[in-house]
């Protein structure tokens, strides 16, 4: 174990340190960690239960909407601060500004959940490609329908109250950075505090067979529901950070952005491995490199190498960059290999 | 537990790939001032974002080829880095960011659309970064007291009240019936309001207010309603996809309308694409290639489109044009203020008074161009068919006279 506990703290200093030793990184680092907080949630549906949804993303862009907007709407009028033309402007305090987003976050956090707890008690008895299909309807019903409320900028998306003036001018990204990097940790933690308790093994049964985990005795709707609905906590929380973070909400393009990040967040889960703690945050990391350098240097045919990419790990990584490793190296995930079978097996191939 | 070894080597091995990749180039070096733009390349915006890209290229070539820019008896070259936003105010702000702090990116160029825009003033104003930009119109920009924000533009409130007073003018003043359909974005949901200002003014009524989705390739639904209700004018904005599609589905279902008033005609190459289907329709229009603006590189319009013509191999539309304006307006603000300072630079964009081919740009407290007034076109086709944007309006510029009413599908 206490290797265990060496690594966790070089991953501990490094995430406190990064902004500092990488000042001109932040953006990326910030987001960075809200793509491995999407990946890891959706790990909990996609990886260990067997729903793919991709209707995370929804929790996501409710967690963005509903932080901007407490945080204005407790101090200003809400309709007045999105009113099309935008002819009053607001400025919030630094206090305002803070204790603003800190309850705006605790409602992005909160009522997804909720949500995700009603729209699961109503889907998630369908299995399958049938759940999968629903789940991307969820996603852009909410954009659609997001585009049309006038009190959140309807068509003309949101502003985020800007970060107040403090001297420091490094001040918002490391405001931002720690934010994310501060949940990305509690997410990591309570997943894996989840995942070393039963409620992982009934996630597994679902998996494997949804029919004989209910013979057996257990309520696989109420667990269903419950991991739902902790992927959604913890999806609002990314959404609220994320929002801040770009200081624009756009209905389709960037809160339910389906296309992106709604997919984003599956392909980086596989990528990593779903079905294992690390391999989301493997994946996310690995994605978000790719993506940058990319970007940069392929430019105008980023998405042809970006899917490149998807095929490549498909054929060559179908259980993820973790699946991969654990068939190579069996033993260091603490499987017991008779070594003789094994060559037998080699050999065989 | 070997695999925590593994992932220890991962970690280290991106804060090797991130320190590596920490180079910045200042935003002068040697004799190159270098702007940061990022552009729509891919995406629902790219075939504006490449107009966009086009403008700003030939006007980064033409002052380069013309003695460059002459600060402090030094003369220096202009160069862009460019960045693909794909459409995505999100991949914009972060690309912004991404320019500023990584690639010592001093000054910025715009992108294409208002959403665009407003994703990235928040950063370009943090940090203190003059941007020039020559698309983003939504009228929400220049009131968030940004002060390192200006637009060579006109701001989208403006683009088709020109269109409605002129109906309500050929009604004998009376007010006119309006049917309207905007796309769910920034640009076309200011136009819209521009809209409501005026059919307010007018005492004009709206009877179709329609929200067209973003990706937008089917209004039927609207056209049903404006068959059966039969509004004077209908009004459709929704960048270039708004006015192919509106054009398209109004010439298969006939559809009667005494005025079409439409934005981003001419970004559409709507007569070139739908010839004589696109016949009548109204257009606001930054700039039109025959009004008598001057300058130094450019000449006149005529002689711009002329040249963009001979290197890109269509007419420009004006987004292209303002795109050039815009480092015209970069290169008179560097001279006057004779300096690289961020701050000097920022005040003397802000007194800028100049005439470019384009047209006169003088900046309000909040950033608009207040020295420029739309124009408005109609597409005009002869007998073969060939067809051409002409302006009609206002009277000073107008090289044809409006043809009021649209005669009818059956008649044509």
């Amino acid at each position: 174990m206490n290797k265990n506990i060496i690594l966790y703290g070089a991953i501990l200093i490094f995430g406190i340190a990064a902004p500092f030793i990488f000042p001109a990184f932040k953006v990326q680092l910030s987001i960075l960690c809200i793509l491995i907080i999407l990946a890891i949630t959706w790990n909990v549906q996609g990886g260990e239960m067997g729903y793919n949804t991709f209707g995370n993303i929804l929790f996501y862009g409710l967690g963005m909407y509903l932080c901007a907007s407490v945080q204005v709407g407790m101090f200003f009028p809400l309709g007045e601060w999105t009113e099309g033309g935008g002819e009053k402007t607001f400025v919030h305090t630094p206090a305002q500004f803070f204790q603003g987003f800190a309850v705006g976050l605790a409602v992005a956090a909160v009522v997804p959940a909720i949500i995700a707890g009603l729209i699961g008690y109503s889907i998630l008895g369908l299995r399958g490609h049938y759940f999968a299909i629903c789940t991307l309807g969820l996603g852009v019903a909410a954009g659609e329908i997001s585009g049309g409320i006038e009190i959140i900028g309807a068509g003309q998306g949101f502003t985020t109250p800007p970060f107040p003036n403090v001297d420091r001018l490094e001040a918002r990204g490391e405001f931002f950075y720690f934010c994310s990097f501060i949940v990305l940790v509690l997410t990591f933690l309570a997943v894996k505090a989840i995942y070393s308790t039963r409620f992982k093994l009934v996630l597994n049964a679902i998996r494997d067979n949804e029919d004989k985990a209910e013979a057996m005795g257990i309520q696989t709707m109420k667990y269903k529901i419950i991991g739902w609905m902790i992927s959604a906590f913890f999806c609002g929380l990314a959404g609220g950070i994320m929002g801040g973070l770009v200081g624009y909400i756009d209905s389709t393009d960037v809160a339910f952005d389906g296309r992106e990040m709604g997919v984003f967040m599956v392909l980086m889960a596989i990528l990593g491995g779903k079905g294992t703690l690390w391999g989301p945050v493997i994946g996310a990391t690995l994605f978000h490199i790719f993506k940058e350098g990319f970007w940069t240097f392929f430019l105008g045919w980023q998405y042809v190498a970006l899917g490149v990419l998807i095929v490549v790990i498909v054929i060559y990584f179908p259980e993820g960059i973790m699946g991969w490793l654990r068939e190579k190296y069996p033993e260091r995930f603490g499987e017991v290999v008779d070594e003789a079978d094994r060559k037998a097996q080699v050999t065989l191939k | 537990m070997k695999i925590k070894n593994i992932i220890i080597t991962f970690v280290s091995a991106i804060a090797i790939l991130f320190s590596t990749s920490v180079v910045s180039f200042a935003k002068v070096v040697g004799d190159k001032i270098i702007l940061g733009a990022a552009i729509s390349l891919t995406g629902k915006y790219s075939s504006n974002g490449v107009h966009t890209q086009n403008g700003y290229n030939m006007a980064v070539d033409r002052i380069n080829e013309m003695g460059g820019v002459k600060v402090g008896g030094k003369t220096y070259m202009f160069d862009i880095i460019y960045y693909d936003d794909e459409s995505n105010p999100k991949r914009a702000a972060q690309l912004a960011e991404r320019l500023i702090s990584q690639d010592g990116v001093e000054f910025m160029l715009g992108p294409y659309s208002s959403g665009l825009t407003k994703a990235i003033a928040p950063v370009t104003e943090k940090y203190g970064v003059p941007m020039v930009e020559a698309n983003g119109a939504s009228r929400s920009l220049f009131t968030k007291g940004y002060k390192y924000l200006f637009a060579v533009l006109a701001p989208a409130n403006l683009y088709l009240d020109v269109a409605i007073e002129t109906a309500v003018a050929l009604n004998g003043g009376k007010g006119v019936r309006i049917a309207q359909a905007f796309e769910q974005d920034a640009f076309s949901q200011d136009v819209r309001l521009g809209i409501l200002d005026a059919a307010e003014r007018t005492g004009s009524k709206i009877i179709i207010d329609d929200k067209l989705p973003k990706e937008l390739n089917d209004m039927a639904a609207t056209l049903a309603k404006v068959k059966a209700v039969k509004p004077d004018v209908l009004v459709v904005s929704g960048h270039t996809k708004g006015a192919l599609t509106a054009i398209r589905q109004i010439a298969e279902m006939k559809v009667d309308v005494p005025m079409l008033a439409m934005t981003h005609c001419d970004a559409a190459k709507l007569s070139k694409q739908h010839g004589k289907n696109s016949q009548y329709a109204l257009c606001a229009s930054q700039w039109h290639k025959t009004l008598t603006y001057k300058d130094d590189f450019f000449k006149d319009g005529m002689t711009y489109a002329a040249d963009f013509e001979k290197l890109f191999g269509y007419d420009p539309p004006y987004q292209s044009a303002e795109s050039s304006a815009a480092l015209l307006v970069f290169k008179d603000a560097f001279e006057r203020a004779n300096t690289f300072d961020q701050k000097k630079v920022r005040d003397a964009l802000a007194a800028t008074n100049m005439q470019t081919f384009y047209g006169n740009i003088k900046f309000a407290e909040g950033g608009q161009n207040v020295d420029k007034p739309m124009v408005l076109f109609q597409v005009m086709c002869d007998d073969a068919g060939k067809c051409e944007n002409k302006v009609v309006a206002p009277l000073k510029w107008a090289s044809a006279e409006l043809i009021h009413p649209i005669p009818k599908w059956s008649e044509r």
